[in-house]
């Protein structure tokens, strides 16, 4: 009996086949790989199984009966969980009350039981081995706590399919590892469970079964897994085997530092940081999600009070007051891990988003600013990263996620500066957008620019940097020259980051 | 076990109502040391009934400052009920329950208006209940023609003036069955709790199979019926239908629950912080009329104590970000 069946699907938008004639089968005790590049359909079809949007043709059914899901909540009542991509909790409630949060009572008025409400969830988080008291608030948990908490929410519903999307985007190999085990168990447990992830390790690790979507269409509907390698699942993604980037070392520059930190100390809370980056190298610093690495970009950036030590551009003794400081006065640029909130303002255009690093250099002598001019500024840039998009004037929130990654790089690149900070450049972005972007990051160092670059995907960090700093609770742990031999370079940095747990 | 009791003792301390509790008291210690009067029980009694009117404005607008919106048309919808309260007794002789639950009635179906079409649309609430505002304004003015009914019963001026005992006025008993109705709503009740989820959080508040329409109905449905309780209240109390009822509503409904610690973008209410922050707006307004200040000053300190209660509110803010980053680095 097939847990979830989905058979021939095609849904259009306006001027783009989003679906084509896409099938997916998910048996009972088993975890199913959804695998696509951006763009390629995986949240289009999410969105069909859930009955956020309608298919044009094509039929879902569940224990062998077709069912169209008006909404969410019907999907839930139907015994089909999701567990999103993005956090869906109401941090200032307890655990128990998100995870029960629409069955507060039968109606409007009632009552809201809370001795109940919290032994009823009880249940759910000694399923999921979470040694947490119900009655905790949201907010004091841990990232990886408030994953469990979605998936106990999911799993309350009595889902017998559960859909997890992109689960440890936000998780430390630890936490992931956690994560797994749970996986496993409600596998054998009889639950069909569906996997959309970006990172094949985990896919072959825990996976049975895979799906695979490149535009629109099923590059393999349903195969198991166990018939095929990395190479194979790669190339049914980009339509081509994966290109297996081995960069020869670099030679590194030995300039003087473009920025410096001695025995630096942040409001934040970072302790005695030394850290040096040369034009024309790039830096990594690599540590585990809240090892204090984006904060402390945020504080070299000028958002945190410098408590303690030295920092110097070029040699000088600077103090850098804000964002506004440290690009046109110090050359000093950073692409945000949150394109969302951070990188980019979505509901602006192309032009507008690519422009707003130079605005100010731009402006004619009167204060205007006209579109050909901003225009002549980003235009280049644009062409150079292959920007696709139908005109410059497009909305940016409308493009895919590695085009606007384009865009949140393109603005630095136009106001020339002389450091880049790239923080998790590659969230959410697809393989072929990924290897580009590492292409571009290194063709910028060539040109002189000093780059650190903060990542937790291990091959990237290895890939890309030159040296890596290793980062764990906001002070470094110690430094390592990449020479680009994987399992050694990968085993120092996690001794690093063990040696402070053991 | 010793660790949670300690949170909830820093909770305590934490909660939104201390800070405003203290500073009533010190209030009214301070005051009353200068001008004995202040103590007098008839004093007492017109602060009371004061206090009593604007706690349950500052309720109305408090459901929806849960929700992270904004009623602006609260006070124009206090007018039109207290308006059709009097006119329906005056110019059709309605007893006072039927003419109470037709206004009730009246708040309800506007209150209910606004949230339908915010829900439908999905259009902001700030546009939509200032368009409301506009048109019960008008409907006020257009069966009024600007002139007040006068046909208020006896009983209802004796509801509206009369004492219970010494100094605590009739009108405290509506107001206390409101708070603690509204307490209740927000910490025992489902769609108290489905309004705090949806204004924390609204994608969240969706995603778990929370009908926000529904939610965004109820508390509008929710404000306007405390707006009318309101209308009536002030009504008994002028003793007359005055359009102009519920024309300076606005400022002091967000002004106590800021002050009382609500987070106007949504998610977080006091009930007793909101009370003391109405009691400090009443005392505030009250004493500086004992010690012959000019009125404009009253306006500078109101608008003085907003600015101070949204500070405090962001430095706790600030603080809880840092505690969360300290924890993050541990």
């Amino acid at each position: 009996m097939t847990a979830l069946h989905i058979s021939h699907v095609s849904k259009s938008f306006p001027g783009v086949k989003a679906l084509n004639d896409v099938s997916m089968t998910m048996q009972p005790g088993s975890i199913h790989a959804l695998l696509g590049e951006n763009g390629a359909g995986k949240s289009t079809l999410i969105k069909i199984v859930t009955g956020i949007y309608q298919p044009d043709s094509g039929t879902v059914s569940m224990d062998g009966k077709p069912v169209r899901f008006a909404n969410l909540r019907q999907a839930a009542a139907g015994g089909l969980g999701v567990v999103h991509q993005e956090r869906n909790l109401v941090t200032r409630f307890s655990v128990g009350e998100n995870i029960l949060l629409d069955r507060l009572g039968r109606n409007a008025l009632s009552r809201v039981d809370y001795a109940s409400l919290h032994r009823e969830a009880e249940k759910w988080l000694k399923l999921l081995d979470l040694d947490v008291d119900p009655r905790t608030i949201v907010s004091r948990l841990s990232v990886a706590q408030m994953q469990l908490v979605e998936i106990g929410k999911a799993l309350s519903l009595q889902s017998r399919v559960l859909l997890l999307d992109e689960p440890t985007a936000s998780l430390t190999p630890n936490e992931s590892t956690v994560l797994f085990r749970i996986l496993r168990r409600l596998r054998d447990d009889g639950v069909a469970i569906g996997f959309v992830s970006h990172k094949l390790e985990e896919v072959f690790d825990i996976c049975d079964r895979v799906t695979v979507l490149r535009d629109g269409q099923n590059a393999c509907d349903s195969a198991d897994l166990s018939t095929l390698n990395r190479g194979d699942v790669v190339q049914m993604m980009i339509g081509r085997a994966e290109r297996i980037t081995k960069r020869a070392p670099r030679v590194r520059p030995d300039a003087a530092p473009y920025l410096e930190l001695k025995g630096y100390a942040s409001g934040l809370g970072h302790r005695d940081i030394d850290l040096a980056v040369r034009p024309g190298e790039i830096l990594g610093l690599y540590g585990l999600v809240g090892a204090g690495r984006s904060e402390l970009a945020k504080a070299i950036l000028g958002l945190s009070k410098q408590l303690a030590g030295e920092v110097r551009v070029e040699g000088q003794p600077v103090q850098i007051a804000s964002v506004a400081d440290a690009l046109h006065r110090h050359g000093i640029g950073y692409v945000s891990e949150d394109r969302k909130a951070e990188g980019l303002i979505l509901m602006h255009s192309v032009l507008a988003n690519g422009g707003i690093t130079i605005w100010r250099r731009l402006a004619n002598a009167m204060g205007f600013l006209r579109d050909s001019t901003i225009n002549a500024g980003v235009g280049p840039v644009l062409r150079r990263l292959e920007l696709k998009t139908p005109s410059v004037y497009q909305t940016i929130g409308n493009l895919s996620g590695g085009n606007q990654q384009k865009v949140s790089v393109a603005k630095w690149i136009a106001a020339g500066v002389k450091l880049l900070i790239i923080d998790e450049p590659s969230v959410g972005i697809d393989i072929k957008t990924k290897a580009y972007l590492h292409d571009l990051i290194h063709e910028l160092a060539a040109q002189g620019t000093a780059v650190l670059l903060i990542t937790s995907d291990m091959p990237e960090m290895v890939d890309v940097a030159d040296r890596i700093l290793v980062m764990d609770g906001y002070r470094i742990k110690g430094a390592v020259e990449n020479d680009r031999n994987y399992d050694a370079v990968s085993r120092r940095i996690m001794g690093f980051i063990h040696a402070q747990a053991a | 076990m010793g660790d949670q009791r300690d949170s909830r003792l820093t909770q305590t301390f934490d909660n939104d109502w201390i800070g405003p509790g203290i500073v009533s008291l010190a209030a009214i210690v301070g005051i009353s040391l200068f001008q004995p009067a202040f103590l007098s029980s008839f004093n007492i009694f017109v602060l009371l009934s004061a206090i009593s009117v604007n706690m349950v404005i500052a309720l109305g607008q408090l459901v929806i400052i849960g929700l992270g919106q904004m009623n602006l048309a609260l006070g124009s919808i206090g007018g039109l009920v207290a308006i059709s309260f009097v006119g329906v007794m005056e110019k059709f002789g309605l007893p006072v329950p039927l003419a109470l639950a037709f206004a009730l009635g009246i708040g309800i179906a506007a209150g209910m208006a606004s949230g339908y079409i915010i829900a439908r649309t999905m259009i902001s609430a700030f546009i939509i209940t200032l368009a409301g505002l506009q048109i019960f304004k008008g409907i006020n003015l257009g069966i009024t023609e600007a002139q007040p009914f006068y046909g208020v019963p006896e009983t209802v001026k004796a509801f509206g003036n009369g004492s219970v005992f010494g100094p605590i006025p009739w009108l405290l008993v509506p107001m206390v069955i409101a708070s603690l109705g509204m307490w209740v709503l927000f910490n025992r009740l489902r769609i108290g709790r489905h309004i705090l989820a949806m204004g924390s959080n609204p994608h969240a508040a969706e995603m778990s199979g929370i009908d926000p329409k529904a939610t965004i109905i109820w508390a509008h449905a929710i404000s306007g019926l405390l707006a009318a309780l309101a209308g009536v209240m002030l009504a008994a109390k002028l003793q007359i239908g005055q359009p102009t009822i519920g024309d300076d509503w606005l400022i002091s409904s967000f002004a106590a629950p800021v002050i009382g610690g609500a987070l106007l973008s949504g998610g977080r209410v006091s009930v007793a912080g909101t009370f003391f922050g109405v009691v400090i707006i009443a005392i505030i307004t009250q004493g500086l009329v004992m010690f012959n200040i000019d009125p404009f000053v009253v306006q500078i300190v109101l608008g003085g104590l907003i600015l101070w209660a949204v500070g405090i509110n962001r430095l706790r803010e600030v603080r809880i970000a840092r505690v969360q980053a300290r924890r993050g680095a541990a």
